[in-house]
């Protein structure tokens, strides 16, 4: 836990920092006195604090706890980074794909990740899941989702 | 402002009609669902099910929200009885007794059991509710800036100093929180604060795209890490309600778990899992035979439902009157109300006091749906809860997706989905707890808005913060809180790392 403990402190004083020195170029304001700065920069203080409060309990050894590392080498980590990338792929391609076309094929990979190997699932459950959420949210709820491709038939 | 109980008979006559109590079955059943699932909180629950309160007229939204809460408090109950995995956080202390039960082929008992004192527990949290929140509020409507400035610091410091196992961290969300709260433009002069040139940005990170991200994305995430594989239920499932002399057996655990649970909902930061294992304590404490518990007590499953759901009717107490949540299902559900332009304050009694009866009759109705879908849907939610994670995973991932999409049309409420989920993912794997900036997104712009407000009110003197009695008592009460959880956090850690050690040795 020492180095996580480290690196999110770090991590939290840099984003302290940050929000100090956006706040400086913020404009005062003369009639209030107290500007937009004002309260980020009190956060931002007080975030600075305890997360250099953090990195100092883990340099002294007073933190608890354990978990199991993040590694560039282990599977988890490299179906994450898999995963949030056809999140963001999924992201970009929702409104010119469309919903339907667009989904089907992301459940089929998220399926196939999380190690479902039976064949007859994939036959119905993605298209039931898509078709059933875009029935649900179009017709019931009348909240327009993307039709992309599909704009001619539906 | 005391009940009034001509408006509080005639919001039943708005409720009872067949659309109004339709969506309250449906958001009961898919709150009981989302509830029931290992490893999808109520929080989680709410905020998924959210969108499909969109476009809805309000009465129906509101009522369908109530269902859904309703449904999720409850739903944690059958996983934690049946296969040990609390569905829900405030579950957890069912499993002591209802897992116990289960392996004794009780189970239809634990789960009637479960569902009735929920029901019960409900009913009791409504009633205090309808009496207390009117009063509050009353109370609440001479609150000025500095007194809601208080209120949303002791909110904070008591949901940080019982979150999570590190008080530092705790903080440390809660200042992250704040932060991201303060993003867009500044609620004094308009100025865009944060913004990195995104439009969509002006009213700081829209809530719940943030929220699902946090709660729904980030637990997909980490079940694609952790590969986790669904238990099997193997449980006869043959009561529906439990038998007489249950009842007449666990009649004070019920009585005093249902109180317990609405006095600790009430309390701004505590939730239901809290009031559970305290009502859970309270049960054990005065029965005749303590040695038995842990053995699968019926009287244990009625404490801790009825005081994880009484919870339920506490926690609407601060929602409704202060406009301050009581714990972070409710913080889910105040974003929720204002999605629908709805602010539950003070003033929510004074302008729309019909809503706020509607609120009321809405939950009652929704107990009553829950023992009712809980009864016909017992066996259908036994199944629910072993649907494959390779099926379920992908199905949330579409609807966070869509959920967040859907309320602004945009894609990029979607990016922001994904990166608060990958940012939830982050922080619940390395300890930090996540409720603190739910409560921050909510409770910031309040402190914000009411702290600035005060001190142009004193020409930016800060002594105005401790000029009033009330806000002075809840500043002060915040600084104890902290400073308690700072002393007690090493005692409390080594009392969890025990009570895991004898858990985990008593139920194999």
């Amino acid at each position: 836990m020492k180095h996580v403990d480290i690196v999110s402190g770090v991590i939290g004083v840099l984003i302290g920092a940050y929000v100090l020195i956006t706040c400086r170029s913020f404009p005062p304001d003369v009639v209030m006195k107290i500007g937009p700065a004002f309260f980020p920069e009190i956060l931002a203080w007080g975030l600075v604090v305890f997360s250099a409060l953090l990195v100092l309990q883990a340099i002294l050894g007073k933190v608890s706890g354990t978990f199991e590392k993040l590694s560039l080498r282990q599977k988890g980590t490299h179906r994450i980074l898999l995963s949030v990338g056809v999140m963001i792929v999924y992201c970009a391609i929702l409104k010119p794909v469309g919903f339907i076309l667009a989904t089907i094929p992301f459940i089929v990979f998220f399926m196939f990740l999380l190690g479902n190997r039976n064949k007859f699932q994939y036959l119905w459950v993605p298209i039931a899941i898509t078709i059933g959420v875009y029935l649900v949210f179009e017709k019931v709820l009348v909240l327009s989702l993307p039709n992309g491709l599909l704009d001619f038939i539906l | 402002m005391n009940v009034n109980f001509d408006l509080l008979v005639h919001s039943y006559a708005n409720i009872f009609t067949l659309k109004v109590m339709f969506v309250i079955v449906v958001g009961v059943t898919a709150g009981i669902v989302v509830g029931a699932l290992p490893g999808l909180t109520a929080t989680m629950g709410v905020a998924l099910l959210i969108p499909l309160t969109f476009g809805r007229p309000l009465l129906e939204s509101l009522s369908m929200l109530m269902g859904i809460y309703t449904g999720a408090m409850y739903g944690g109950a059958i996983s934690a009885i049946l296969i040990r995995t609390p569905g829900t956080p405030a579950a957890a202390a069912t499993i002591l007794e209802g897992y116990p039960m289960c392996k004794k082929g009780l189970a239809g008992s634990a789960m009637s059991m479960s569902l009735f004192s929920s029901f019960v527990g409900g009913i009791i949290g409504c009633a205090i509710m309808i009496f207390m929140s009117p009063l509050v509020s009353r109370f609440a409507l001479e609150f000025g800036p500095v007194e809601y400035f208080a209120l949303a610091v002791f909110g904070l410091s008591v949901i940080i100093s019982i979150s999570g196992r590190s008080i530092v961290k705790g903080v440390m969300v809660g200042f992250f929180g704040l932060l991201l709260a303060s993003m867009g433009l500044d609620p004094i002069s308009g100025f865009p604060r944060f913004t990195f040139g995104f439009s969509e940005l002006m009213e700081g990170p829209n809530f719940i795209p943030t929220l699902i991200g946090l709660f729904a994305v980030s637990e997909v995430i980490a079940n694609i890490e952790k590969m986790l594989k669904t238990q099997k239920v193997k449980a006869k499932l043959n009561q529906y309600l439990p038998s007489w002399s249950e009842i007449k057996r666990s009649t004070s655990a019920l009585i005093k778990g249902s109180l317990i649970g609405t006095f600790v909902g009430a309390i701004p930061g505590a939730g239901g899992d809290i009031a559970a294992f305290i009502a859970y304590a309270d049960t054990k404490r005065s029965s005749k035979t303590p040695e038995l518990f842990g053995t699968g007590l019926v009287e244990g499953v009625a404490a801790t439902e009825s005081a994880n759901n009484s919870c339920q009717g506490g926690a609407m107490i601060p929602l409704l009157s202060l406009g301050v949540p009581g714990d972070a299902v409710t913080a889910v559900l105040l974003g929720a109300f204002v999605i629908q332009g709805l602010q539950p304050g003070p003033l929510l009694y004074k302008e729309h006091i019909d809503l706020v009866y509607a609120i009321f009759a809405s939950m009652v109705v929704a107990q009553f749906a829950m023992q009712f879908v809980g009864m016909v849907g017992m066996r259908f939610f036994a199944k629910v809860i072993m649907i494959e994670n390779s099926i379920l995973m992908p199905m949330i991932l579409v609807l966070s997706i869509i959920g967040s999409y859907a309320m602004r049309g945009s894609v990029f409420d979607v990016g922001l989905t994904i990166l608060f989920g990958i940012i939830g993912f982050l922080l619940q794997r390395y300890d930090f707890p996540l409720s603190p900036i739910l409560l921050a997104l909510i409770l910031g712009p309040m402190a914000e808005s009411n702290l600035r407000r005060a001190l142009v009110i004193s020409s930016g003197h800060g002594s105005i913060l401790f000029s009033r009695p009330i806000a002075v008592v809840l500043l002060v009460l915040a600084v104890i809180f902290l400073v308690l959880s700072f002393l007690t956090h090493k005692k409390i850690e080594r009392r969890l790392a025990e009570m895991t050690v004898r858990d985990d040795a008593a139920l194999p």
